[in-house]
């Protein structure tokens, strides 16, 4: 006798991916609903209306029972999640207090963060950079002096990151890509009164500050004269050439857009063109080519993860490179042909207004002219022939 | 410019050199220069099945198709039946003789493969193939380093590497941009290279990206004779693993790593005088080429030294994690939450940070949120529950493990110190080498200090930090207490550590 096993097998399959499916819809739904509860929670109406009504909430435990015995607290923390929010998105560098939970004496555990926002070109937020400074204890090994700069760090850190004289700061732990040379910066900004590039700038905590004091105990005070930390300085620096190296990365991904991208295996099947990874991509592995365009550029891209230089190749072969200075113009283009340097499409590259979002505007005007002016030279050379003839 | 270091037109440079084989009856002179691409090994030579051998049946098909494609069959010429031409006469009409009976077109050629392809077996009948039909006359140096390549692509964990950091020597007129990594342009790199190499030792060299990791892997074949042709016996030298170096480069950040033999060798000290030059053991080779590898990068007034960066592992992923060109270079452990952005979300998120998972923040989370969506709206105030559970928690006494208080008190203890590493990113160790400078508690003797024990852990395995977690979730490791170079914040695997933290001058 058979049995319908086939059957039931296809139907609990096909019941399985209702299942999944459905299971994704309600975790949809959920997602939703907790960012329209939150927004609704910052919302100003719903805010103003919980401020104007304060002594409310308190009247209410006495007698009649509260209207929103729940809410209080979920407005007050949505109501400091939004004051964050907003200071991240007006300043877009804002500070915070960090415990490092590693044990240890509590002085060297309180670190400042700076976090820098950034917006990208489609109105959204990269993941935000973070910056943890250590105090570096040089000055006294006090106890009691020790807890009262403890005491003033802690304030300081209320109030925000605020640039006072005697307190030596380093970076202790950071998340800014290599991109930018924190080091360099490092160095410059935030010197240290030692010879701390010799130590090193992994140095950590107590190891390294005795180190600088049986290093520093021999040599003349008065010959190393410290330069002051600007934290300030340091962090406008961080965040300037964090956030060029974001238009630059933006640019180049916008020049691509509109050329048009292709992924291998997805989009088409043809195997034909220069396939390329770009390092800009979300997936570095994943294969892509430029589409078929009326400017015959079969690639262009990125040469590195700083965005500094970009390559392009024609269907004619010729290759050109161009640097993308820190206000985002083409600075300078080198074009190579099978005959040497095209020097009239480097005119083209730096030309105009010079900016990289642009570009293709200008190879597009100057194909067309020369389009134009090549019919115009067959013109010529038809009416020289005529007029001969 | 750059522009011939463009792969486009990189890929005719062999075709420049002049073919050797016949300069073998010729007289041998020492030369300086590189050991060229299309210099064949016989095929009939026993190690290249081992070397072959290594890939997959997959692998195999796959590198053959890149050799038979369009742009690359010159330089991979396969034999065909116009290359025996001459020979037919003296050997007779053995053809039927032979087990692969040479193709006429190239076209034949792949499509003999593209059978094999479509036909399942083992990977021996094609190997077969390739040694004994259709690159009989010899597989080229390049051909082999191609093998060499896949495999490593395949087996990101077959080797172990050096991370190494390239520091610039005058760093005091830093120019106003960013970028302390150098721009490599290939052909320009290996060129000098190859002149910093080429008075002590005959090099071959392949450079090619990694297919799977943001990589340049540099391979470099070392032999140690002068002479452009090895001389016959030593034609099994030619497929020695271990004078094969390795320096991967990664993206856009001033480190590199090389696959070395020993990783306590790496000398902190200035590069050593070239005395042991007459020692041909792979591993001064290996020395050799890791020296020449600064200078051949410096340019003008843009000097490059190396500096070690105490970090040796096995796993690729993980030297990308600690010593690449993400966010994650210096914020490890307890700090991996910032690298990995799981404590906030982006300004424009209006849900309080505290209710969202690291994993959404990342992303990631396919079906991990999902058990607990019941509850959702009031996870604001279930945290303070928890929250203040767990203050309670702490009160009680730690004998009863059974208690949920604790595990839970466990767990956040296991996530303040550990971050997300483990779980998010995961950069594994496969070895930690750890030396204790601390005096033994009892004897308060700082001033002997050169008596005082130092005490050296060495903990191996395949992911040694992942372990410590494991047995900080058990409760064999107090994850409060534990100092920090145990959950791998260092992001080193050779530490000295002082009063739980690293000691980080050199030369001890």
């Amino acid at each position: 006798m058979s049995t319908p096993s086939p059957n039931t097998e296809e139907e609990t399959e096909s019941l399985d991916s209702e299942i999944s499916t459905i299971r994704a819809e309600l975790k949809a739904l959920h997602h939703r609903r907790r960012i329209l509860t939150n927004s609704l929670l910052t919302s100003r109406p719903l805010q103003r209306l919980a401020k104007s009504h304060p002594p409310q909430t308190t009247a209410t435990i006495a007698g009649t029972p509260p209207k929103w015995p729940d809410l209080s607290p979920l407005l007050h923390t949505s109501a400091r999640h939004a004051d964050l929010n907003h200071h991240r998105i007006a300043f877009s560098t804002t500070a915070f207090p960090f415990t490092d939970p590693a044990p240890g004496p509590s002085a060297a555990k309180n670190l400042l963060g700076v976090r820098i926002d950034i917006c990208a070109r489609d109105g959204s937020y990269v993941k935000p950079y973070y910056i943890l400074l250590r105090r570096v204890g040089l000055h006294t090994p006090n106890n009691e002096a020790e807890r009262q700069q403890q005491q003033q760090q802690q304030q300081q850190q209320q109030t925000g990151a605020r640039g006072r004289g005697n307190r030596v700061l380093c970076v202790h732990r950071h998340t800014v890509p290599a991109v930018v040379d924190l080091g360099a910066l490092e160095r410059v900004y935030l010197p240290r009164a030692k010879a701390a590039d010799a130590v090193g700038e992994e140095g950590e905590g107590e190891g390294e500050q005795q180190h600088e004091k049986e290093e520093a105990a021999p040599r003349k005070p008065w010959k190393h004269q410290p330069r002051k930390q600007n934290l300030r300085g340091f962090l406008r620096e961080v965040r300037r050439q964090l956030v060029v190296w974001h238009v630059r990365c933006d640019g180049v991904r916008y020049l691509r857009e509109r050329l048009g991208v292709v992924r291998r295996g997805a989009d088409s099947d043809e195997e034909n063109g220069v396939w390329e990874r770009d390092v800009l991509a979300e997936d570095p592995i994943q294969e892509t080519k430029i589409a078929k365009n009326a400017l015959g550029i079969v690639a262009l891209g990125a040469t590195a993860l700083e965005a500094v230089y970009v390559r392009v190749e024609w269907e004619d072969g010729r290759v050109g490179r161009f640097k993308i200075s820190n206000a985002g113009l083409v600075e300078r283009a080198v074009v190579m042909g099978d005959n040497g340097r095209d020097k009239l499409m480097e005119a083209v590259m730096t030309g105009g207004n010079g900016r990289l979002e642009t570009l293709l505007d200008r190879l597009r005007k100057s194909a067309a002219e020369s389009k134009v002016s090549a019919a115009a030279s067959v013109e010529d050379g038809a009416s020289q022939t005529a007029s001969e003839a | 410019m750059d522009f011939v270091g463009d792969p486009t037109l990189d890929r005719s440079r062999p075709e420049t050199l002049p073919v050797t084989m016949p300069r073998s009856r010729a007289i041998r002179a020492p030369t300086t220069a590189s050991l060229p691409s299309n210099l064949r090994i016989p095929s009939s030579t026993s190690s290249l099945v081992k070397t072959f051998g290594k890939l997959t049946r997959q692998a195999l098909l796959d590198l053959v198709f890149q050799w038979l494609e369009d742009g690359n069959v010159q330089h991979f010429a396969p034999y065909l039946q116009a290359d025996e031409g001459g020979k037919r006469d003296e050997d007779g009409d053995d053809d039927g003789l032979r087990p692969y009976p040479a193709e006429r077109t190239i076209n034949g050629v792949r499509n003999a493969y593209q059978e094999l392809q479509f036909r399942k077996g083992g990977k021996r009948e094609v190997i077969d193939r390739i040694l004994e039909g259709d690159w009989r006359h010899g597989i080229t140096l390049r051909q082999l380093a191609m093998v060499d390549m896949r495999y490593m692509d395949d087996h990101p964990s077959g080797l172990r590497w050096t991370a190494l950091e390239l520091a610039r020597i005058d760093n005091s007129s830093s120019n106003e941009s960013s970028a302390c990594i150098p721009r490599v342009h290939a052909s320009t790199f290996l060129s000098s290279l190859q002149q910093q190499i080429s008075p002590l030792v005959k090099a071959h060299y392949h450079l090619a990206r990694s297919t799977s990791l943001p990589l340049t892997v540099l391979r470099v074949f070392v032999t140690t004779s002068p002479y452009q042709i090895a001389p016959r016996q030593s034609v099994e030298s030619l497929t020695d693993s271990s004078r094969t170096i390795y320096v991967a480069f990664p993206d856009s950040c001033p480190f590199f790593y090389t696959s070395m033999a020993s990783p306590q060798t790496a000398s902190k000290t200035s590069p050593a005088p070239p005395n042991s030059l007459v020692a041909t053991d792979a591993r001064s080779l290996q020395r050799l080429v890791r020296d020449a590898i600064p200078k051949a990068l410096s340019l003008p007034h843009q000097r490059y030294t190396v500096k070690p960066t105490s970090l040796t592992a096995k796993s690729l992923e993980a030297l990308l994690a600690l010593r690449g060109p993400g966010r994650s270079n210096q914020a490890n452990g307890a700090f991996s939450i910032f690298a990995d952005a799981a404590l906030e979300g982006s300004p424009l998120d209006p849900r309080p940070s505290k209710t969202v998972s690291p994993e959404e923040y990342n992303r990631q989370s396919a079906s991990v949120h999902f058990k607990d969506t019941a509850g959702k709206e009031n996870t604001a105030t279930d945290a303070k529950d928890v929250t203040l559970e767990n203050k309670r928690a702490s009160k009680r006494s730690f004998a009863d493990p059974k208690d949920a208080g604790t595990s839970k008190k466990r767990t956040l203890a296991l996530q303040s110190r550990f971050g997300t590493s483990g779980t998010l990113s995961s950069a594994p160790l496969d070895r930690l080498d750890v030396r204790l400078l601390d005096a033994l508690p009892g004897d308060a003797k700082p001033t002997e200090h050169a008596q005082q024990p130092t005490v050296s852990l060495t903990f191996a395995g395949t992911d040694v930090i992942g372990g410590i977690r494991k047995l900080a979730e058990l409760g064999v490791i107090d994850a409060e207490r534990m100092p920090s170079w145990m959950t791998g914040e260092e992001g080193v695997s050779v530490v000295v550590v002082r009063e739980g933290r690293r000691v980080t001058k050199a030369g001890r």
